[in-house]
């Protein structure tokens, strides 16, 4: 049997080689399933290590407070969420004081407009009202010059920024901005600190940002929209209890009834990971649907070149089976050929999805991590439409007479 | 010859009639008979017939077209079943197998050469010849030395690379009969084995025959040419799927 598998592959990748275009046409479909499978596992997979990255950032003893959940599935649901109470700067005040489980506290508000500096300006920069712990919850804002904010600058609402690298690149080209004078909305600001760079998500800036004291947001912009408030338990064990405490604190501040729901949402990076997950499983059941239809297209294709190849070799059936070929030798031939035949689809289909995917990282946000066994995963996909659907061309073969396969011109 | 030194196979219902009497005839048949339905009708293309071929006869069964000669090599090279009556070969009732079984006889007992040669295009000299090896299991070292001896006895040492396309007519022969000794069969069952060579070419196949029922084969030749059974030293006439005549020459 050794040598009936040697002698069948080399035969199949004897014929892929002398008919390549009549090859690549008939592995089209099993290619064309491998190659998605591939390159959206390959993304997937990238996205996956690179959400979780980032998310963890946010801290895994962290947790905030907010109006509306991470993720509103429906537009009923929003509606729901949008009667809730706006959380304001008391909600945190309450929180700060009353929960002792909770290390730290901060609250955030932001908004994209226009700053300037001189004649210059810059559009969509996110401005942020913060209040002192902001900067060191999570991944900690680290400065390339100046200072942070003080209980001080809080307290007297002062005019006082601190500037992402991307508008301190934009605007100073350079000069230090340390003492200068920036414009948010024609209100100027004295700029306090430059933070350093941190780099892109998602192909989003995550330095195109101004930092303001969050009672001078309050001031210029008022409170009407819901405070998202930042919580650090002392560590992660403590995360539940921390987010416990908030919960009842925040009932009892919003006067929720027993069995009522809560009218406040809370979310960790834990949530999120888990939100992304699921969301990624979704992508691989689509992927996987729509891949296996062109397997199943491949494999059909696969089947018809296979019954055309064992009517072509009739006569080699024949003499194979006078000299003593039994059933189960010529079935065997024609699925290891089948096998071979879509392998080598599998394989090109591995290396194309894995070129597309590299592709897509280098020219759009999207990262993608190259798992080494995927090739083997696409081969062995493909090695199996090949074995499933050569069972019948195959089985064809080894039934063929010999009488009549011997007579067949 | 004695039985093949292949190795053995689980085919061991083939084994149950096997006895160890080498005086019985090498091929026994009582009685055979296949029937075609055509439609409503029935065709005998064999018509009950019973004969014994001994070990190392050299026979040439003859007939006209559609004597039932082709009908009768097919069953006793294995490829067919009798529709009745019992056929043996080597004391074994073959009559009644398996498709499977019978590709096992044919490997073990059976060494065919065909008209047109019937060499696998895409592969040497070399290979064509280890093939009933390699259904018989026989490992990839004594394979390739029985191959080569194999080639050797046919005068083919020097053209064991190349493709049947690379040979010519009579060297192909030469290489199907090589194929057919490979594994010591009970009988080389030759059919119109020169019907393709020109006649110098089909001389020289007919001495490789002689040449090898000197050394003890058996052969049984299949041919409606008077000058080709002529070889043999015994000629069965088939017509109708009955035996006309069956005669010692030479």
């Amino acid at each position: 049997m050794n040598i009936n598998l040697k002698e069948s592959a080399t035969i199949a990748l004897n014929a892929l080689n002398a008919h390549k275009m009549r090859s690549v046409l008939t592995l089209v479909g099993v290619i064309i399933g491998v190659t998605t499978v591939i390159a959206v596992v390959s993304i997937v997979q990238g996205l996956d290590s690179y959400v979780k990255n980032q998310v963890l950032q946010f801290g895994s003893d962290t947790f905030t407070v907010q109006k509306f959940p991470n993720f509103v599935t429906s537009f009923e649901e929003f509606l729901e969420y949008n009667k809730r109470r706006d959380l304001t700067l008391e909600d945190m005040k309450a929180i700060e004081e009353r929960c002792s489980l909770c290390k730290a506290v901060a609250g955030i508000w932001d908004r994209s407009r226009t700053v300037k500096f001189g004649m210059q300006s810059i559009e969509d920069v996110d401005i942020r009202g913060v209040s002192v712990n902001a900067p060191f919850m999570g991944q900690v804002m680290e400065l390339a010059s100046g200072r942070h904010f003080t209980e001080t600058d809080i307290d007297h609402v002062a005019l006082r920024v601190i500037i992402g690298a991307d508008v301190a690149e934009k605007l100073f080209y350079g000069r230090d901005p340390l003492g200068l004078e920036l414009k948010i909305d024609g209100v100027p600001f004295e700029i306090i600190g430059v933070a350093k760079k941190t780099g892109s998500f998602f192909g989003q800036s995550m330095d195109n940002f101004a930092r303001i004291p969050i009672t001078m947001y309050q001031r210029m912009y008022g409170s009407h929209e819901s405070l998202f408030i930042n919580v650090q338990a002392p560590n992660e064990a403590q995360l539940p209890q921390a987010m416990d405490e908030v919960r009842v604190i925040m009932r009892a501040r919003q006067h929720t009834p027993y069995k009522k729901d809560d009218g406040f949402a809370l979310e960790t990076a834990a949530s999120f990971i888990d939100l992304w997950q699921s969301f990624s499983q979704g992508i691989f059941a689509v992927t996987i649907s729509i891949a296996s239809i062109a397997l199943i297209v491949g494999g059909v294709v696969i089947m018809n070149i296979m019954l055309v190849s064992v009517r072509e070799r009739t006569r080699e059936i024949g003499i194979r089976k006078a000299i003593g070929a039994r059933r189960r030798d010529i079935l065997v031939q024609f699925l290891i050929e089948a096998v071979t035949l879509a392998g080598a689809g599998g394989l090109l289909g591995a290396l194309l999805g894995i070129a597309i995917a590299l592709i897509i990282s280098k020219v759009s946000p999207l990262p993608a991590v190259i798992r080494w066994w995927s090739i083997l995963m696409g081969i062995g996909m493909a090695a199996s439409v090949g074995l499933f659907f050569g069972i019948y061309p195959a089985s064809r073969a080894a039934k063929l007479d010999p009488i009549v396969a011997l007579r067949f011109e | 010859m004695g039985t093949s030194s292949g190795a053995a196979t689980s085919v061991e219902e083939t084994r149950k009639d096997m006895g160890n009497n080498g005086d019985r005839p090498l091929i026994v048949t009582e009685d055979l008979w296949k029937t075609y339905e055509m439609g409503s009708e029935q065709i005998h293309a064999l018509h009950g017939l019973t004969f014994k071929i001994e070990r190392n006869e050299y026979v040439a069964i003859m007939g006209p077209s559609g004597s039932g000669k082709s009908t009768l090599m097919n069953v006793i090279g294995c490829l067919d079943t009798p529709t009745k009556g019992k056929y043996y070969i080597n004391n074994r009732l073959v009559s009644e197998l398996s498709d499977d079984e019978l590709a096992f006889i044919r490997n073990k007992e059976i060494g065919f050469v065909f008209q047109t040669f019937n060499l696998l295009a895409r592969a040497t000299a070399l290979h064509n010849v280890e093939l009933p090896l390699i259904y018989n299991g026989t490992p990839a070292g004594p394979r390739l030395e029985q191959a080569k001896a194999a080639l050797a006895k046919v005068d083919l040492a020097d053209r064991m690379t190349h493709k049947p396309n690379e040979l010519s007519g009579g060297q192909r022969q030469r290489v199907a009969i090589a194929r057919a000794l490979v594994n010591n069969p009970s009988i080389i069952l030759a059919d119109e084995p020169t019907g393709n060579l020109d006649t110098a070419t089909g001389v020289d196949i007919m001495n490789l025959f002689e040449r090898l029922w000197e050394q003890g084969n058996t052969i049984v030749l299949v041919t409606h040419e008077h000058d080709i059974a002529a070889h043999a030293n015994r000629i069965i006439h088939i017509r109708d799927g009955r035996i006309e005549k069956d005669e010692k020459v030479r």
